[in-house]
Order: structure tokens, then sequence, then C-alpha cells
């Protein structure tokens, strides 16, 4: 019985707090990346030819802990299959922020496009399945400003 | 060229549902999966164990120790006592000649009696000491003898031990020490349904014996005084494994109704070494 309540406390822990969290980063999110859009960035390999640009490789790089809401229910999702919405936020979460960090230190260069953008994505939290996981998500890519 | 990073709309990514609603239906959904897959495989863990030979049983039982941990050599007299009626009630009950009853009194201020694994019944002074009536004493035995002539101990720990595998599969109690000591010494848990057999089956042992069944019903008003002594309310029928006390005080009138049996008779004393054997 004991056991059932604390996991109960931290499940609605974990939602309340990570529920705001959330919102409060998508909303960030949201605003940074309408101003960030100025700054194109590209999956493209090939740079732009029209112009001679200088060039740097830039990188963002965000870590995330999960909640224990997200874990819970991920978990029950293990037993029947399925997609698991509350890790697509976290990832999706992830992704944006790297690249709004890459963007910030292209910008800080004076660049005008970053091209041959990359992520990489990771579990910083080991190998047992017990334990909440915390994503790491790196962007990188190569930052183009004129000559 | 023109390059542009255009803002993605929100919901093609993520799901703006609400994550409570998945919450909400994958824990009933996950707690209704838990509860079908105990039942059946307690239900098959209980019949297949059921089918193990008796003699397989005692085997397993042998394996321990049992005598080491019960108090027969230091209180004999009340130990072959014991024994005496549990072989009446045994014949009573038409117990098969291999299943040999062996009573192991427990010199403890526990409240309880049990039945286990190859025919092994232990009585703690505890619950005796609380005993009018050797027509009272001889419905515990009669019960805990019933169990044994029914194979519960083997069928709920079949059972037991199938859901605490699947369980142990689905990464929850990691109770891994199955067959250990405990296993076998502990009390194991019978369901109602067991409980109400083996109290019928202490009846018809009462009537065999003493041709009423007076007494028998006190057994449970013991029980009853015990835990509103303690002021500890019994738990609600669905959690618990034995019947409500009340209920299974009525069960003796209706059994005595229904068969046209007498619930009044002569009540045979204990004998007079029974009260002085637990000082």
């Amino acid at each position: 019985m004991d056991q059932i309540l604390i996991v109960a406390v931290l499940v609605s822990l974990g939602y309340f707090f990570g529920r705001r969290a959330e919102k409060k980063h998508f909303i960030s999110l949201i605003e940074r990346e309408k101003v960030m859009n100025q700054l194109p960035a590209m999956a493209s390999r090939m740079p732009p030819q029209d112009n001679r640009y200088e060039q740097k490789l830039v990188s963002g790089n965000v870590v995330i802990a999960n909640d224990y809401f997200k874990t819970f229910v991920a978990g029950l999702r293990n037993l029947f299959g399925g997609k698991i919405s509350t890790y697509e936020t976290l990832l999706d979460r992830g992704r944006r922020e790297a690249v709004l960090r890459m963007k910030d230190q292209a910008q800080q260069f004076g660049a005008e496009l970053v091209f041959n953008v990359k992520y990489e994505t990771s579990s910083i939290s080991g190998q047992d399945s017990r334990k909440m996981p915390i994503i790491e998500v790196h962007a990188y890519g190569t930052a183009l400003k004129k000559l | 060229m023109q390059y542009e990073n255009p803002q993605i709309p929100e919901d093609i990514n993520t799901s703006k549902e609400n994550p409570l609603k998945e919450f909400s239906v994958l824990l009933v959904g996950s707690i209704a999966l838990v509860i079908v897959v105990s039942l059946v495989l307690s239900l098959g863990g209980s019949w297949l164990a059921g089918l193990i030979p008796y003699n397989a049983e005692k085997k397993v039982a042998s394996l321990y120790d049992v005598s080491a941990h019960d108090d027969n050599s230091d209180h004999q007299q009340i130990t072959k006592y014991l024994q005496q009626l549990a072989d009446k009630i045994s014949k009573a009950q038409n117990l098969p000649e291999e299943m040999k009853i062996t009573i192991h009194y427990m010199h403890s201020d526990t409240m309880n009696a049990f039945a286990t694994l190859g025919g092994n019944v232990f009585m703690f002074k505890g619950l005796l000491e609380k005993l009018p009536n050797e027509n009272t004493l001889v419905t515990l035995l009669g019960h805990e003898i019933a169990h044994v002539k029914y194979r519960h101990p083997i069928k709920s720990l079949g059972g037991g031990i199938a859901v605490s595998i699947a369980m142990t599969t689905l990464g929850r109690s990691a109770d891994s020490q199955i067959l250990g000591d405990t296993g076998l010494l502990s009390t194991l848990h019978f369901s109602r349904k067991m409980e109400q057999q083996s109290d019928i089956e202490a009846m018809n042992t009462l009537k065999a014996l003493y041709g009423h069944l007076n007494g028998g019903a006190e057994l449970f008003r013991i029980f009853h005084n015990e835990r509103a002594a303690m002021e500890s309310k019994e738990p609600a029928e669905f959690f618990s494994t034995h019947p409500q006390d009340e209920k299974r005080i009525e069960s003796f009138s209706d059994m005595a109704q229904k068969k046209g049996w007498s619930e009044t008779g002569t009540l045979t004393p204990l004998p007079d070494f029974y009260r002085n054997a637990f000082h």
C-alpha cells in the first residue's frame, strides 16, 4: 500500500511539474524559432555556390531529464506496444532546443546560413531500463558567413 | 538560391492530446491484464499442482526438517493428545492411507493454526489455550486436516508460484526465493473457497465424532472476540482470504438446519492436563 502511495505521489508530481515545464518550454521554443527562422539551417550537404564564404562548425547541445509521469506511462505502454506520445514531446523539445542553440552560435559568428545540419540523440542514463531516461540531443552543422 | 526555415505546425510531431487520457487508458488496461493473467495462472497453477501425487508432495516436504521448528519434544503430553485427535479425525474424514497427518505443537502466543505441505499441521499455544472444549478443538483440527485432504497447501503453492513467476517476468515483485524454507513454514494463503470447503468438512467431522454441531461455531466466535479486543477491524471480505467470522458462524446453523443436525448436545471437556500444558 505504501509503495502504491509513493508511486502515486511521484506520478502526480511528475505530471504537474513536468507538464508545466514542458508547456513553458514549448512557448519559449515557438517564440525563439520565429526570430531564428531568419537564419535558415538546412540539411543539404551542398553549400551555395554563388558566393565565397567563411565556414565554421557550429553546434548546439541539450540534455533533458524525463519526469516520473512520462516514464510511468512509457512503462505501461511497453506492455501493449504503440507510440509513446509522452516521449515524442520530450524528443521534439530536445531537437528544437539543440537547433536553436546551434543557431545562436551561428548568429554570434555572423552567419547567414547553416548547412549540412545533423543530429545525434543519445540516452545518457545507461542501460538500466528501470532508471529514468535522460536524453542528450546534439545538433551540429557548418555555418557560412559571407566573405 | 533561396533558403528558408518555415514555422512547423505544432501538432505534427507531437500530440495535442492530454497525456492523462493515455495514462488512464493504459492504467486501467494494465490492471485488467494483471488481474486476468493472475487469475488464469492461479487457477491453472493450482489445478496442475493438484495433479502432483501426494507421495511426491511428501518427498518435497521431507527435504525440510519441519520438526526442527516445533516444540513437540518439550511438550510431549499435549502433542500426543493432539496427534491422537488428529488420527481420529483423519479416520472420520476418510483420509487415504498415505495421507498421514503430523501435528506440530508451537509453544508460542501467536493465535494461529495452519496446515502445510506433506500433511504437517501446526497448532499454536496462543490459540489452543483459548479453546473451551474438545468439540471446538476438533472443529479447528478438522478444518486444518480438511485442507490437507483437499490438497489445499500444494494447490495454493502451485497457484502462487505461477503468479509469482509471471509477476517477476513483468518486472514487478522480484520474489525469486519461491521455494525457500519460508515457503513451507509460513502460512500459505488459501482462498475463501478453500476455507469454506474445509469448514464444511469440519462440520461433517463434528457430526461424525459427537453426533451434533455444538461447540463448532464457538471457534469463530473466539476469533471474532479476539479481533474485537484488538480493535482491529476485519478486512472487507473481498480483500480477505478467509470468509468473514459472522458468515462462518451462520454457516454452522445453516448446515444444521439443512441436514437436520442438532446444534445442541453434550460438550466433551478437555482433559485435565490440557490447561497445565501451556504453563
